[in-house]
């Protein structure tokens, strides 16, 4: 849970220059983009947990807070999945491959792998949600030895916004249990229909005492998520959400991240859920 | 910065120019009080002439107003609309620039070469709002370089108050009226003039060069009578007892409501906090968009957009900014920084149009929930 | 007959989907019930024909259908192992308002719902139990149905 901030540099405002080295669409309006530092110094000391964000800079344009969503043992190519939602995320999503940006990070807390080492895993995404989580797919397949069961329960609107649905054979294979759903279907579509907590519903917990659950997504799904899974029998200790708010600085200086005490960009975005169930409850925190 | 240690000496009221000398002499940018737009605000001095002397101010909630005294006293007046955050923490400032090459764009740290600055007349809430400003700007594992620099090489000569205002409620935050430390030189005026405390080697430094001489006991007395006043005449307080809890354990109380249908979000209680620090990097570039600034500059809790996320706004209404607001000063900021972010000074409640006053607000808070503990109560018998 | 109700008191077990009754009250609802198996693509019930059976999910998945003039079919929901479908079979003949279909095979347990009505008019304390089990998961269903409708995953843009 703590945050990786390796390579910090002495001034917190200052980014790395990035190049944009590949551009994979994924579905409408997301693509992953993989960014390449300029510097190999910094390539080499670069490293980051699942779960972290870096800030990408558009120079002229701004800053967004983004997460890593590529593989952490991999500290030279870091690919962002990105959603156009405003201006920096156009403009982003206008670049050509080999445009120049710059990068401020890693920043945030992480998932908490290592200590849930022979509990089983349970996965909740939904939307552009499982792109912060896919670096932890990678971390625990990477030592699937060292865990349980491991389940990711994915839901999207729409089949087309399933992301990465080219790695869940691979997946698979490797010892997920990859289970999707969608809100609503379109012809073609042979699947789960609803919404994700269903899914987790009818899941057999053999030992739901041993079992951590993430979860990202849109906030109303991670809190019906916690709740059934609380139902379930996981612990309160051992569920994990990723939240967001306005992210200006990433460095705790300029107060917009701020959820109740906690500053998202260092003390989050991920969270134990006892730590926030009190104020995940109010409205307009 | 060390505690008073030094017997303290006296320097007459006609030398007080030979401090503003010696300190412009070893490099400094005096900056102290003066009179402007009929209010008392900090600005860079260079003459005791431009210091208000002979003036006081009127304050209550919404209300500020000079008058002149009956007397020649350089500090006789409490805080106004300024503090020092304004030096510490500029207004604007760019903290990165972007340069567009062939090779793609550099980042660089800009040059910052800011004045050496000391401040004349820093009072112990403002002593203590520097204090909890210290913490958010260099005490987590980001530090900011431009609050750092300009806090590194600032000299403190702080003022004793000899008078509070109505709004003044230091003594409820254990930040005054008292200058105990964090200074380099401390001054109490009495009628001729000005006993000086030694804070730091620096101070020491300072003092040698001016023309001092030994306080008599009849001095200390009347100087000791003179910060006696200050401490008399706070009439407000703010009941702190357990006010992290009450305040984040009603999150939902009416109260909150209530404030929405007074508070403009006019941002006016930020702006003259010395300790609120909410800011905002925008971009700034030049016609060729070859040259870019990453500009920081103040901003509010209270503005609409501050919150703004993925179309749309998390505090959606006045009720939720001002809550944010009050339960950050008071609440949140304990589990954020180890203390109240609060100093008693004031200012608040003066500058706030409507004269919404945080000390009743909390009190409404309080006597209206329902608390099996009241506060101060020691029944004595086991729990 | 006594054997292949021994499995249906196993297999109603296994969903938990009336888990507060004992076992002597549960063997009372499995002697009514039947253990169906059904392939992939099986129409269990059409959209508008009396409701006559409650069905319980071992394992497998139901698609529900419903039709839109215009639009044809429309996939609403696919309901798995422990849910129920047919609930109004327990309280008069009210119609499916969708049609459902198998998804991957599926093991279901099926209770004719006039004899299940009968049970619990003649049993209060079972027709208790088994009332509060609809309750739960027509809830559940309720607030499934309502995040579906909430659209959380739709694309959001800028003002």
């Amino acid at each position: 849970m703590t945050s990786a901030a390796a390579c910090k540099p002495t001034d917190p405002w200052l980014a790395y220059s990035v190049t944009m080295d590949q551009v994979t669409p994924e579905t409408p309006g997301v693509a992953t983009y993989d960014l390449i530092f300029t510097d190999n110094e910094v390539a080499a000391r670069y490293t980051f947990l699942p779960g972290q964000f870096n800030m990408l800079y558009l120079p002229g344009v701004g800053e967004i807070a983004i997460s890593i969503s590529g593989d952490p043992t991999n500290g030279d190519r870091l690919p962002h999945t990105i959603r156009v939602a405003g201006n920096v995320t156009r403009m982003l999503a206008g670049l050509a491959e080999g445009a120049s940006l710059g990068l401020r990070g890693p920043f945030g807390s992480s998932w908490p792998l290592a200590g849930n080492t022979g509990k089983d895993v349970i996965l909740i995404a939904g939307g552009i949600g499982l792109a912060p989580l896919r670096p932890v797919i990678y971390a625990l397949l990477a030592n699937r030895h060292l865990y349980g069961q491991l389940t990711l329960l994915y839901g999207s609107r729409t089949p087309e916004g399933l992301l990465y649905p080219g790695e869940y054979d691979n997946w698979r294979t490797r010892g997920l249990d990859v289970q999707t759903t969608v809100d609503r279907t379109t012809d073609g579509w042979n699947g789960n229909v609803g919404v994700v907590t269903s899914l987790l519903e009818r899941m057999a917990l053999p030992r739901s005492e041993e079992t951590v659950l993430f979860t990202c997504g849109p906030e109303v799904m991670m809190w019906y998520t916690v709740q059934s899974a609380r139902e379930c029998g996981i612990p309160d200790e051992n569920l994990y959400v990723s939240l967001e708010r306005n992210m200006n600085c990433a460095v705790g200086l300029c107060g917009h991240c701020q959820f109740g005490p906690e500053f998202l960009c260092k003390d989050g975005p991920i969270f134990g859920y006892d730590r926030v169930a009190s104020i995940l409850k109010v409205d307009d925190l | 910065m060390e505690k008073v240690t030094e017997f303290p000496e006296f320097l007459p009221a006609s030398e007080l120019q030979s401090l503003l000398d010696v300190l412009m002499n070893a490099g400094y940018q005096t900056v102290g009080p003066t009179v402007d737009q009929g209010a008392i605000v900090y600005d860079e001095i260079d003459s005791v002439d431009k210091l208000p002397r002979g003036w006081t101010d009127r304050q209550e909630a919404g209300k500020y107003r000079l008058e002149q005294r009956d007397d020649d006293a350089y500090f006789g007046y409490v805080v106004g609309p300024h503090s020092w955050k304004q030096f510490l923490f500029p207004p604007l400032a760019t903290v990165a620039t972007a340069e567009r090459h062939d090779t793609g764009w550099h980042m660089r740290t800009p040059d910052d070469d800011p004045p050496r600055y000391a401040f004349l007349g820093v009072r112990a809430c403002e002593i203590a709002a520097m204090r909890v400003q210290d913490r958010v700007f260099m005490g987590g594992s980001y530090i900011d370089p431009i609050y750092k620099k300009r806090r590194d090489s600032a000299f403190i000569v702080a003022v004793n108050c000899t008078q509070a205002a109505s709004t003044c409620f230091c003594s409820s935050m254990n930040s005054g009226p008292r200058c105990e430390s964090g200074f380099d030189l401390a001054l109490t005026e009495i009628a001729d003039g000005f006993i000086m405390e030694v804070g730091s080697d620096a101070g020491g430094e300072i003092l040698k060069k001016l023309p001092t001489t030994s306080s008599t006991r009849e001095r200390l007395h009347q100087a000791e009578s003179a910060r006696q006043q200050a401490l008399d005449q706070i009439t407000k307080t703010l009941d702190t007892e357990g006010l992290r809890d009450l305040l984040l354990d009603n999150l939902d109380h009416p109260q909150w409501d209530d404030l929405a249908t007074r508070c403009l979000s006019c941002t006016n209680c930020t702006m003259v906090c010395p300790t609120c620090f909410c800011s905002t990097v925008t971009e700034v570039s030049d016609l060729t968009g070859d040259h870019v600034e990453r500009r920081r500059q103040w901003d509010s809790c209270f503005n609409i957009d501050f919150s703004y996320m993925n179309g749309g706004v998390v505090r959606n209404g006045v009720r939720s900014r001002y809550r944010q607001w009050l339960t950050h000063k008071l609440a949140s900021w304990e589990d954020q920084f180890g203390s109240s972010g609060c100093v008693g000074c004031g200012r608040c409640i003066t500058w706030c149009p409507v004269e919404i006053d945080l000390t009743q607000e909390v009190a409404v808070i309080r006597r209206s929930t329902t608390n099996t503990n009241p506060p101060n109560t020691n029944t004595g018998a086991a729990q | 007959m006594a054997a292949q109700n021994q499995t249906a008191l196993q297999l109603i077990r296994q969903t938990g989907f009336l888990n507060d009754l004992s076992d002597e009250e549960l063997a009372k609802i499995a002697d009514i019930s039947e253990i169906q198996q059904q392939d992939a693509g099986t129409v269990l019930f059409q959209e508008g024909t009396v409701c006559v059976s409650l069905f319980i999910v071992v394992t497998g998945s139901v698609a529900l259908d419903m039709h839109v003039p215009r639009r044809g079919q429309i996939r609403i929901l696919t309901v798995g192992a422990g849910e129920i479908l047919g609930w109004s079979a327990l309280w008069g003949s009210q119609r499916m308002t969708a049609m459902g279909t198998i998804l991957d095979t599926s093991t279901l347990v099926t209770i004719p719902g006039q004899r299940l009505q009968e049970l619990c008019d003649a049993d209060r304390e079972i027709g208790y139990r088994v009332m509060q089990r609809m309750a739960v998961a027509l809830s559940r269903r309720l607030l499934a149905a309502r995040l579906q409708l909430l659209d959380l995953f739709s694309e959001t843009q800028p003002a």
